[in-house]
């Protein structure tokens, strides 16, 4: 007896065509191990021939229980398990406990350091949003061209990150109070040549794909995520951006020097997997940006707070939530300290792709199973930060 | 837009620059042929962790780990563990009988490398560690982890450069307060004169003035022993090392006020961390309590408590601190020391 993969029956008989047998629904189990889940993720879906009738996203299978240790552990600690939330993104990810922390700690941070936080969050936004554009296309069946693309370029700004913190993806870049390691000359000409040089490849990745005739029948009506909805489910980042929502918490919370750049939050009106693409490029034209200005305007300085001690760190009791805007949304982090402040009473993590991917099913419905794969490629899931 | 099929053939001339321009742009074609061809590892980057000593002729002796054991408490996935060396009498060494590192559990995250007061542990740039073994072959043991100061100038010049003269700076703090203690403090004195371990430890260009030879069984390629032979004749002269970089991590202010202060002084002749646990209580034994629970202590100044060994005795003693097991160099035998003399002092 082969139990349903879902809780309630989706198996209904609808009639067929005149004249011919009638047929069922079927349940399929795409994932955990299938590469188009971009990591251990499990969808399953009911089909009525092809077209998608439900669909239920199952988490957990990269549980580390991530939470739980750092409640375990010195408040640096837990620094480096930041790391791998959003592996793509580490800078982002130690930039939100950093803040959480200081937050609650009550540190003042240089002005230098936030200029390299905000230098180095937004090389990682460039990045992340080249690469799932990449991974999105290759979803689409663009087998290789786009995604290596993207990843030749991607290289170029992680060999800066490993020159920077010593390492390419587990930066461990963080310290409260400022960075690790201050950016030297070498390292900013650097960055300046990456800022430079990214806008060509920009281009050329855009008459790759932005007008691209299969690209524009796979990718426009499909997926779309009301501005209604998204709101409602508390969607964040580009995924919300493109559905018209006008929130970047770059604007709203204007934490770093966010306050003092220039530049523009772009917004989609359809809300459709186009969208997002779209949405993704016209980021990393406002990242770019954002890196002129930053480093044009470094100003000299310490890179960490002298008074911050790395052993025996306290922290007063009180509570405090630090958020910043991820590349895939709005990561944060709510932080209780406790008693003696040693380690944290309470670490909680407010992943955007674990919020992000709830909405999945609302976007799939009615579409066929191929597109779910492409819907899912636009939500820009890391499996390191859904399950924790 | 034009014709339909127009985005497409445009995306075409992409795909084909790219391929050709693969053969004669440097910016195109990224590739490099791996185990033939490697690229140069930035200054920074990082591997494993592994353990410096400055002589080759005594590896063990020039270690710089005194087994205060703070990395094995501050690291994230304890991948460390260590087992202070003793003698035949259970007299504590200041070095590590057992350090192991287990591999496979390490992250690399060089938080072990911050908190270190001694400048004893650092990271590596090797990348090539696969074994074929999963369990013990992932296991570095101390023999394994111990590398040489010229290995680590190697690989880390200007960061080796700062902590020579971080080092080398603490070791004059130190030898310019342990000069007065030594005629009001004759117990010291003598303790000093039969050995001097931390001394010889942090300051090799201080005190080598003979050349250092490179033992013939040193396992050391051609081109290594002579770089390491150029570098270590710069070291016996005394070539002044270039001016700390601006890269020197946080700890390093603590390093230097750590490594200048473990030295024994006219109001604490048991501040010696070469002496055993019985003498230097000898020392105080007509002191008051908070001199007692300070002789109690490892003497290493290594913060691993919070304090100094002072600082944590003064706050025993006045009751702030009540954790007793903070003095981890010490281990078990200072934690009954310290219980024993608190309830001493709690009866009178």
């Amino acid at each position: 007896m082969i139990q349903p993969l879902t809780e309630e029956k989706h198996y209904t008989l609808t009639p067929g065509p005149e004249g011919l047998i009638e047929t069922q629904t079927l349940e399929v189990s795409i994932g955990p191990q299938h590469p188009s889940t971009h990591g251990v993720f499990r969808m399953d879906c009911v089909l009525d021939g092809e077209t998608v009738v439900a669909l239920k996203p199952v988490m957990g299978y990269l549980h580390r229980n991530h939470e739980q240790l750092a409640e375990r552990m010195a408040w640096l600690g837990s620094m480096p398990y930041t790391d791998r939330l959003d592996y793509f993104n580490s800078m982002t990810n130690n930039w939100a406990y950093a803040l959480a922390v200081e937050k609650l700690a009550g540190i003042k941070v240089p002005e230098r350091a936030e200029y390299i936080r905000v230098i180095v969050g937004e090389l990682s936004r460039l990045q992340n949003h080249a690469s799932v554009i990449g991974f999105m296309l290759q979803d689409l069946g663009a087998w290789g061209t786009p995604l290596l693309y993207a990843f030749r370029e991607r290289e170029k700004i992680l060999d800066l990150f490993e020159a920077v913190s010593g390492s390419r993806m587990m930066c461990n870049y963080f310290r409260f109070g400022g960075v690790r390691v201050d950016f030297d000359e070498q390292m900013l000409n650097m960055a300046r040549d990456i800022t430079a040089k990214f806008p060509r490849f920009l281009d050329e990745f855009e008459k790759l794909l932005t007008t691209n005739e299969v690209l524009l029948a796979r990718c426009q009506r499909v997926g779309i995520l009301p501005k209604e909805l998204a709101i409602n489910a508390s969607i964040s980042g580009p995924m919300a951006r493109a559905s018209g929502v006008d929130y970047d918490i770059r604007k709203v919370d204007k934490y770093g020097v966010y306050g003092r750049v220039d530049f523009r939050v772009p917004l989609g009106d359809v809300g459709d997997v186009y969208d997002r693409y779209y949405i993704r490029v016209l980021e990393m034209r406002q990242s770019i940006k954002i890196l002129e200005q930053a480093l044009r305007d470094i100003p000299q300085g310490p890179h960490v707070a002298p008074e911050v001690k790395l052993r025996n760190f306290k922290i007063p009791p009180g509570d405090g939530y630090g958020r910043v805007e991820a590349p895939k949304g709005e990561l944060g982090f709510y932080l209780v300290s406790d008693e003696g402040g040693k380690t944290p009473y309470r670490y909680h993590v407010r992943p955007p792709s674990f919020i992000n991917l709830t909405i999945l099913e609302d976007m799939c419905l009615g579409h066929k199973v191929a597109d779910v794969v492409i819907i899912l490629g636009s939500v820009d899931i890391v499996l390191g930060e859904v399950d924790r | 837009m034009g014709f339909l099929g127009k985005g497409l053939l445009e995306g075409m001339a992409v795909t084909a620059r790219n391929f050709v321009g693969s053969y004669f742009d440097k910016e195109r074609l990224v590739t490099v042929q791996y185990p033939e061809e490697r690229v140069q590892v930035p200054e920074n980057s990082r591997t494993f962790p592994f353990l410096v000593y400055d002589d080759d002729k005594d590896r063990v002796g020039t270690m710089r780990c005194v087994a205060c054991k703070i990395c094995e408490v501050e690291c994230p996935p304890k991948c460390i563990y260590i087992v202070m060396d003793r003698d035949e009498k259970g007299k504590p060494q200041q070095r590590p009988k057992v350090f192991d590192l287990d591999i496979s559990v390490c992250m690399q995250c060089q938080i072990c490398v911050e908190v270190c007061p001694f400048d004893a542990i650092k990271m590596d740039n090797d990348y090539e560690k696969a074994q074929y073994g999963r369990f013990t072959e992932l296991v570095e043991r101390l023999p394994d982890l111990l590398k040489s100061n010229g290995y680590y100038h190697k690989i880390k010049p200007t960061e080796a450069t700062a902590v020579d003269a971080r080092l080398k700076e603490a070791a004059e703090k130190k030898a310019k307060k342990a000069a007065p203690a030594a005629k009001p403090a004759p117990a010291a004195g003598t303790a000093a004169a039969t050995k001097t371990p931390a001394t010889a430890k942090t300051a090799p260009a201080a005190t080598a003035k003979a050349k250092i030879e490179i033992p013939p069984d040193a396992p050391f390629t051609p081109e290594q022993r002579e770089w390491l032979g150029k570098f270590l004749s710069t070291v016996s002269v005394g070539a002044a090392p270039a001016p700390a970089s601006s890269k020197a991590p946080a700890a390093a202010a603590l390093a230097t006020d750590v490594a200048a202060t473990a030295v024994p002084t006219a109001d604490a002749p048991w501040h010696d961390p070469a002496l055993g646990i019985q003498q230097r209580l000898d020392l105080a034994k007509s002191k008051p309590l908070a001199d007692k629970l300070m002789a109690a202590m490892a003497q290493t100044d290594c913060h691993a408590c919070g304090y100094d060994c002072r600082g944590y005795a003064d706050a025993i003693a006045s009751g702030a601190e009540e954790d007793l097991s903070l003095c981890l160099p010490g281990e078990a035998e200072t934690q009954q020391m310290l219980e024993k003399l608190t309830k001493e002092a709690g009866k009178a």
